[in-house]
């Protein structure tokens, strides 16, 4: 047989089948193999990753032992409850539940988010990523897969749990809507930490890295839930806030938090897996369309979240966390937006020139530096607007913390570009660091040496205007003195410097496009 | 040459200050099976990689199928199997999953997909270790499992990056046929591999590169020819005669005589004794067919004892060496 022949499933004519053994039951046997071939087929519709990923799942020691040991603790958690419940107390479900979801949690945070990361890791260091990436599947697919294999390999654990979870609520004690939502929750978190993992993993190209990027990711999921305390905070610190009150009703105020909640770590789960895509794909892919799309949408839920808050509830001070949090986001992403590289490849400068024909307001989403400097201040103006309309009050400091990002995030972008046209995005972002540090040490430090004084003056002065992070937390010293000419100058520098990155990109997207 | 599956033209591609491809430009017809060969650190892998789509090149560019690899690339892995210098199996997955794998991510589905997989497995007689681990398997094995998922979405254009490395002696025959085999069958197959003697045999056309520049290309033969302009000849004499080296050199034409082992001791026909010296020296004439003649009538009336008189071809290996020695530093 020749490679590419038609293999023929038909019997040729004629042809009489010789048995060894009599099939006993042939037309059973035939039913069975259609329907595999009907499930083989049905799993053509999903990702060939997912399909991968999960046979590899269900043949590992990983995933065997996590879903034999968690049956383990729930039989005896059930049995001890029950034993418990014969006291006649009627509240023994909510201590069953408590200890059925704190498992739940530890292998949702802790043992499927380390697959998540093995399962990325094993592909780049074995050098299997290569392989996939001469196929037909993109960057997106493989994250997707990676993820919804997790998905799958938790709604087992799930569902292996099922059962004492319903044991729980025959105990008493709990109600089916905490028992609902509680769940959901660790699912949704653990789905959160499993895309955070791969994002981890996208990041390491090397053993040594990988491990100690898999150490950082530890402590700051250490950090994040408390060491000891992750189950207290993760169940308990959502009843202490109103939105799951084990036994008692939830409040309007928790479900809008949990909504607000939900829909931020629905779009920061997204948005992580926009950045390990961007991670893995090639360069002349367009890595960053996508990415500030996610990040706008998150700007405008974050926005938009707050104002829903302060117009439907009775939650007071909506303002201030959307300045704040409106803030933090435009700064982190004008961090990584404003200093990204110049060049684009040919195939991205083509879309982008069929794009600009259709609305010059859409090549702000297109990569490039410049054109993140305008994607920023569009966003600027956003969040001016969307503060000015709720409070007149909080829209001096709002406007002013947007010129300081400017010019911290612009002028290492605009002067390095500069001294160097084809400087790495990473040294810029390098040096943003560095400028922000020094603004927040040397004031004081200079002060001291010039003044000669015993110790530290930290009170907030004029020297300190130069520093962002105090400037905005005295922002009535400022209001109170008339201290506005720095924070000014601070606004119209950074929004030239802007301006001038717009431009910078708009002459080299022309001149030099990138392979 | 027949219609051309692989344009590369003006190929490049630096590391810092390191030329990795430099300039490179051929190109490759349908059946095809072009040999790449290089010493370490040529380019070869580097220019492999851009063509299968896992690296950009700085300038230039390369058309497979028609599809650049730069602006189409997803179009250019559709048509393009790409087999690295490593395995790259999964830990708990069979052979056939590992096929199956690949034939999803290759684009086939249902029934297109499982008849892909099991002629894969037929054609590569992998037909025992379908349900064998793939990561507990021999290396010979390893490799035919790899050219069987690059070969599975049914690609015009194959690129093996040292595809013979590591296989015992049979396996390597065997995958020479093969090779064959896929040429025959309309494929065209870019190889690299440093078994210079079985490129030879496996491919129709070389291209020789060094230090990211493209030194020859064309047949072995053509190349042969293009190099050597003069016929590398021997002399083996019955009993060493320290008189043939001088005799050698007084005639028209020749150069380089030397002597190419073959020691052995005895009395010349002048009655000398000698001891330790070569019967054998090799030359080079630079002439046509009659001047070989009469070199060689020269060389009988002379009373040399000739027990051979031969003509040397130079091989794949003789070309390496010629053109790679230090050209490009």
């Amino acid at each position: 047989m020749e490679y590419g022949d038609t293999i023929s499933i038909e019997e040729p004519a004629g042809s009489r089948s010789v048995r060894l053994q009599p099939d006993p039951t042939p037309e059973a046997t035939s039913r069975v193999a259609t329907l595999l071939r009907r499930f083989d087929d049905l799993s053509d519709r999903l990702s060939p990753i997912v399909v991968k990923e999960v046979r590899q799942i269900v043949c590992g020691r990983e995933f065997n032992y996590s879903f034999m040991v968690s049956l383990v603790i729930g039989l005896l958690v059930a049995f001890f409850g029950a034993a418990n419940a014969s006291s006649g107390s009627g509240t023994t479900g909510q201590g069953v539940f408590t200890a059925l979801t704190a498992c739940l949690a530890l292998l949702g945070i802790g043992i499927v988010p380390f697959g998540a990361f093995s399962a990325l890791r094993s592909e780049r260091l074995e050098q299997t990523m290569d392989l996939i990436t001469v196929t037909t599947l993109t960057a997106r697919k493989v994250i997707v897969g990676k993820l919804l294999a997790q998905a799958v390999k938790l709604a087992t654990l799930f569902a292996g749990m099922a059962p004492f979870v319903a044991t729980s609520f025959l105990l008493g004690g709990i109600d089916f809507v905490t028992i609902v939502v509680s769940l959901a929750m660790v699912f949704l978190v653990s789905l959160w930490v499993c895309a955070a993992a791969l994002l981890v993993s996208s990041l390491a190209k090397t053993r040594g890295m990988s491990g100690a990027l898999l150490a950082g990711g530890v402590l700051v999921l250490l950090l994040l839930f408390g060491g000891g305390t992750i189950i207290n905070r993760l169940m308990f610190g959502l009843a202490r806030g109103g939105v799951v009150s084990i036994g008692i009703p939830f409040r309007a105020d928790g479900w809008w938090a949990l909504a607000i909640g939900v829909t931020l770590g629905a779009l920061s789960l997204v948005n992580l897996m926009l950045l390990a895509e961007n991670r893995l794909s090639s360069p002349v892919e367009n890595k960053s369309t996508a990415l500030r799309i996610g990040f706008f949408v998150q700007f405008l839920a974050i926005i938009g979240g707050f104002t829903a808050v302060a117009h439907f509830s009775s939650l007071p001070g909506a303002v201030e966390p959307m300045a704040v949090f409106g803030l933090l986001h435009l700064s982190i992403v004008a961090a990584f937006t404003v200093t990204e590289d110049f060049p684009v490849s040919r195939r991205v400068l083509r879309h982008i020139q069929t794009a600009s024909r259709w609305s010059p307001l859409w090549t702000i989403l297109w990569p490039g530096g410049g054109r993140g400097a305008a994607y920023v201040l569009f966003q600027m103006v956003l969040l001016i607007v969307a503060v000015r309309l709720l409070s007149t009050r909080e829209v001096g400091w709002v406007v002013a913390a947007c010129g300081y990002i400017c010019l911290f995030t612009g002028a290492p972008a605009v002067l390095l570009r500069l001294v160097r046209p084809r400087i790495s995005a990473f040294y810029i972002r390098v040096a943003i660091l560095v400028l922000l540090s020094a603004s927040l040490v040397l004031p004081d430090v200079l002060y001291y040496i010039v003044a000669q004084e015993n110790g530290f003056n930290l009170l907030y002065s004029t020297r300190h205007l130069i520093n962002p992070l105090r400037t905005i937390a005295n922002w009535s010293i400022v209001e109170a003195r008339g201290l506005y000419l720095m924070p000014a100058l601070v606004g119209v520098m950074g929004v030239l410097l802007y301006a001038r990155l717009m431009v910078m990109n708009r002459r080299t997207s022309r001149t030099a496009p990138l392979s | 040459m027949s219609e051309a599956v692989l344009q590369v033209e003006g190929l490049v591609r630096h590391f810092n200050d390191v030329h990795a491809v430099d300039d490179v430009t051929f190109s490759v017809g349908r059946g095809q099976v072009l040999g790449f060969i290089g010493p370490n650190g040529a380019g070869k892998t580097t220019t492999m990689r851009i063509l299968a789509t896992l690296d950009v090149p700085q300038g230039g560019d390369a058309r497979i199928a028609g599809y650049s690899v730069v602006e189409q690339p997803d179009k250019v892995r559709r048509v393009t199997g790409f087999m690295p210098d490593y395995a790259g199996v999964y830990a708990n997955t069979t052979v056939f999953e590992y096929l199956d794998f690949f034939a999803r991510a290759g684009g086939l589905h249902g029934a297109a997909r499982r008849q892909a997989v099991d002629t894969i497995v037929e054609f590569m007689v992998l037909g025992d270790l379908r349900e064998r681990q793939v990561e507990g398997l021999s290396k010979g094995m390893k490799q035919r499992v790899a050219l069987g998922r690059a070969l599975i979405h049914g690609p015009q254009l194959l690129i093996l990056d040292e595809p013979a490395a590591n296989l015992d002696p049979r396996a390597r025959i065997e995958f020479r046929t093969l090779i064959r085999e896929l040429a025959a069958d309309g494929k065209t197959i870019l190889l690299s591999s440093h078994i210079l003697t079985e490129l030879t045999e496996m491919c129709d056309t070389v291209t020789v590169i060094e230090k990211g520049k493209i030194l020859a290309s064309g047949t072995v033969r053509d190349i042969v020819d293009g190099l050597r302009q003069r016929r590398m000849l021997s002399v083996r004499l019955a009993t060493p005669d320290p008189r043939l080296e001088r005799f050698l050199l007084e005639q028209p034409g020749v150069v380089g005589v030397h002597e190419a082992g073959d020691v052995a001791s005895g009395v010349s026909p002048a009655g000398d004794v000698v001891s330790g010296m070569s019967r054998t020296l090799r030359f080079e004439l630079d002439g046509d067919d009659q001047a070989q003649v009469q070199l060689m009538a020269r060389l009988i009336a002379a009373g040399f004892p000739i027990l051979e008189f031969s003509a040397h071809s130079a091989g794949l290996e003789d070309v390496f060496i010629e053109i790679t020695k230090g050209r490009v530093q």
